[in-house]
């Protein structure tokens, strides 16, 4: 592109010196050449310079930077600019989130603080304006207000109490008592109420609230004072001894003034000593009076709480007062007025549900006072192996299953030894479908009785199966003691009767016995059983077609007499296969001698050496009769065979037949 | 490119240091109000709207994440306020207030002032702008670059496209200028 195309652009930047030396250059040689780019530059220059004018008077001027400064400071304060940029940096941070949030929490806590802190504060200015007006006219005033004096026991009006003390009015305990006890009628002689609520403040007849006095003052933190909090705490204690104990803890009480209210007491069967007592301490000490009877033995339960009551009393404070200038009202209304009858008797009325509300509402205060006053600790000892027995009870069972030939006579003979000391407590005597009876007898027996009445029993038959349990029962407690004593008590004793039959026997034996004469042996068989006490069960005799005969004979014996037997089969010829199984019942007391034992046994013979299906007639028969069949079988395939061939050779012949026939036709024609 | 100082003064306004960013505002008034008088043809808007510029700026620092763009940043929201301004009565750039005080200021320049307005008037945005920061500011052609965000090379073009324009339209008045 040529300087003269782009002259344009060449004289801006001409103009604004942004041409290079070389570009200068070119352009004056240019504009010396060219007349039109020359007139062009003529122009840019002058209107360089009016620009240059117009814009030298627009120019903003040398305060421009200032007022643009001043106008941000302005708009943009220094304070909140860094306040807020102190913020916005911090934030970035992340320890200082965490600080802010743990801030903001503290200020909570601090703000929670301000307010129950503001609670107090009140109260307690509450509490000097009550106190200034009982100084002014203690004796005559009968305000609402003044109450508070004496529920609110505080330090001051203890101090001035003892000051009414020392100045030798008569203040005995006594007097107070009686002062309290006849408050309701001294209500209506308009006794100074401070002085009926300080008489509930010093009711008890053990240390009080007086003595106890400096000890509270003492106390700086008493802004709890200025709160009704009630205070318990329960205490279990496992002791060596309880008298020991309940000494200690007397006192303890009494060192930390505070009295023993009750004290329970209880003797286990055992005798260990098992009690509660209450105790009141004054609040501040209660700590300390826990912690000393902590040592009396092994803590096992300790649990402390303390109930606000602050609101409920004063609550009922207030409602107090209000009752009490309604009463006074209604009796200015009763002395005043002189209306009808009926409405006095209106007045008298609503005068005594008032005095009740206000009976009802001092004896809430002075239920809240003495339990604000004094924090109650119940105690509870117990001593140490309070759980151990004090005697053991022996108790025997014994079950006894007897096996007797007449179920019957041994039922009614069991039956037949009651008496003062054995008691039959079940009998009952089963007989099923099929004949077999089984008897139950349930029976208590004295325990120096038992022994022998056991003895009768087992003797009427076959004992099978006693088994005696004993347990040791503990009465009135626990585990172990050296010291229990032991009781016998009364024999339990089940026995089961049944028929020997129906016994199970101790021992099987199955064996063979080989002899030439099955029958013979068998009778002699029958004999040596009997001979040996044994009986007979079944028996039964069978012969096969070979001429082997069998007898199957099952017999029982008692155990003592079973070796003998078993000698004695010997005799009746050779003795084989012989199998022995004997049931050991665990834990059964058997007695094995008279112990049934079942032996059953074969006798066989060896029968004919010649079968009588291998005889000569018998081969002969057999051989006729497989000749007979053979011919049979072949008769049999003939027809076959012709039924295979016969329809073929017809078709054939038929062929040959007609095929002939028509040869001779033809024949005959030519 | 930017010398570290100057980078640190940036880095600094952007978070948040008083002193830092008074220092731009000196540094960088003059130039947005050549800015601004591109868009608006008049001191006394054009001044409102750097301030303006200036107090958003700051209070919207921290979008700034790189601090070397922090000028052409700037810049552009001098752009933007002052366009906004400028919608606001698009026809009329001169109120009859600042109109009485051209009349009062330059009795005998009128004529060719208007004549300058209408002109310039007439030009692109860009070349406005361009025009300006030479005049005002007597800016390099590449700061002038740099502060427009255009690139190497192209202010040549458009001021010897806008100066073209302009001596065009100007013509007839500036041969009755040359001639006294």
């Amino acid at each position: 592109m040529t300087i003269h195309d782009d002259i344009d652009n060449y004289l801006a930047a001409d103009l604004y010196n942004e041409l290079s030396e070389q570009e200068e250059r070119a352009l004056h040689t240019h504009l010396i050449e060219c007349a039109a780019c020359r007139k062009v530059h003529q122009e840019s220059k002058i209107m360089n310079k009016v620009l240059e004018e117009k814009f030298a008077r627009e120019k903003p001027d040398s305060a421009f930077e200032e007022r643009m400064l001043a106008g941000f400071r302005d708009r943009i304060p220094q304070r909140t600019a860094s306040i807020a940029k102190l913020i916005v940096d911090l934030m970035r941070l992340r320890s200082a989130q965490i600080v802010a949030v743990a801030a903001l929490l503290l200020a909570l806590v601090q703000v929670g603080r301000v307010i129950t802190g503001e609670g107090k504060a009140v109260s307690r200015d509450r509490e000097y304006i009550a106190l200034g007006q009982p100084a002014a006219q203690p004796a005559q005033t009968s305000l609402p207000s003044v109450n508070e004096v004496g529920a609110l026991s505080k330090p001051e009006s203890r101090a001035k109490e003892a000051d009414r003390l020392a100045a030798g009015k008569p203040f005995g305990r006594g007097q107070v008592a009686a002062s309290a006890g006849h408050q309701v009628e001294t209500e209506d002689k308009k006794l100074e109420p401070a002085e009926a609520e300080r008489g509930i403040a010093t009711r008890s007849n053990i240390p009080t609230a007086e003595e106890a006095g400096p000890n509270l003052a003492a106390s700086p933190d008493s802004a709890l004072a200025n709160r009704k909090l009630v205070r318990n705490a329960q205490v279990e204690i496992e002791i060596a001894s309880f008298d020991e104990a309940v000494q200690k803890i007397t006192a303890f009480a009494n060192e930390e003034r505070g009295y023993v209210a009750t004290t329970s007491s209880e003797k286990q069967a055992n005798g260990k000593l098992k009690g509660e007592i209450v105790v009141k301490v004054l609040p501040e000490n209660l700590d300390r009076f826990l912690q000393k009877i902590r040592g009396l033995g092994e803590l096992k339960n300790q649990t402390l709480g303390t109930e606000d009551v602050t609101k409920a009393y004063f609550d009922t404070d207030a409602r107090l007062k209000n009752a009490r200038v309604m009463e006074q009202r209604l009796i200015d209304m009763l002395k005043t007025k002189t209306g009808k009858v009926s409405d006095l008797l209106q007045v008298e009325k609503e005068l005594g549900r008032v005095r009740e509300g206000i009976e009802k509402m001092q004896g809430e205060l002075k239920y809240w006072d003495s339990q604000v006053q004094f924090a109650t600790v119940m105690i509870a000892l117990a001593e140490k192996d309070l759980e151990e027995p004090a005697t053991f009870l022996v108790k025997e069972r014994a079950q006894l299953a007897l096996y007797a030939p007449d179920v019957e006579k041994v039922y009614n003979d069991i039956k037949g030894l009651a008496s003062q000391k054995v008691q039959i407590t079940n009998a009952q005597l089963d007989r099923d479908y099929s004949g077999r009876v089984s008897g139950h007898v349930g029976m208590l027996i004295a325990p120096e009785e038992s022994d022998a009445v056991m003895g009768r029993v087992k003797g009427f038959g076959r004992v099978e199966n006693f088994q005696g349990q004993t347990e040791r029962i503990a009465q009135g407690g626990r585990g172990m003691s050296e010291n229990a004593r032991t009781e016998r008590d009364k024999v339990e004793l089940n026995v089961t009767i049944s028929r020997e039959e129906q016994e199970q026997a101790f021992q099987q034996t199955s064996l063979q016995i080989r002899a030439s004469s099955v029958d013979e042996k068998a009778k002699q068989l029958h004999a040596l059983t009997e001979k040996q006490n044994g009986r007979v069960r079944s028996s039964s005799f069978s012969r096969d077609p070979n001429g082997r005969e069998f007898a199957n004979i099952s017999l029982r014996v008692a155990m003592k007499n079973y070796p003998a037997l078993m000698q004695s089969l010997n005799s009746l010829g050779r003795v084989e296969n012989v199998s022995v199984q004997r049931q050991d019942r665990t834990g059964a007391q058997i007695e094995e001698a008279n112990a049934p034992a079942d032996i059953s046994i074969q006798i066989y013979s060896q029968g004919n050496i010649v079968s009588s299906e291998t005889g000569l007639m018998a081969t002969l028969r057999h051989t006729l009769a497989q000749g007979v069949a053979a011919l049979m079988w072949s008769l049999r395939m003939i027809g076959v065979a012709l039924a295979f061939l016969a329809p073929w050779a017809i078709a054939i012949v038929a062929i040959v037949w007609i095929a002939k026939r028509i040869a001779r036709a033809r024949r005959s024609k030519s | 490119m930017m010398d570290a100082n100057e980078r640190e003064v940036y880095r600094a306004a952007i978070h948040g240091d008083r002193d830092a960013f008074e220092m731009i505002i000196r540094t960088y008034s003059r130039t947005l109000f050549a800015i601004a008088y591109g868009i608006l043809q008049n001191r006394e808007e054009a001044e409102d709207a750097v301030q303006d510029a200036l107090i958003k700026a700051w209070k919207s620092r921290w979008r700034v994440r790189d601090p070397e763009k922090f000028p052409a940043w700037l810049c552009m929201i001098a752009r933007h306020r002052a366009r906004d301004v400028f919608r606001k009565h698009p026809t009329t750039p001169l109120s009859g207030e600042i109109t009485e005080q051209i009349e009062s200021e330059a009795i005998d320049t009128t004529s060719l002032d208007r004549q300058l307005h209408s002109a310039l008037a007439g030009l692109p945005e860009v070349h406005r702008s361009a025009l300006m920061l030479r005049y005002f500011d007597e800016m390099d052609y590449r700061t002038i670059e740099n502060t427009l965000g255009l690139t190497n090379g192209a202010l040549r073009g458009i001021l010897g496209r806008a100066l073209a324009a302009m001596r065009k339209q100007l013509r007839p008045a500036l041969a009755s200028f040359e001639q006294p």
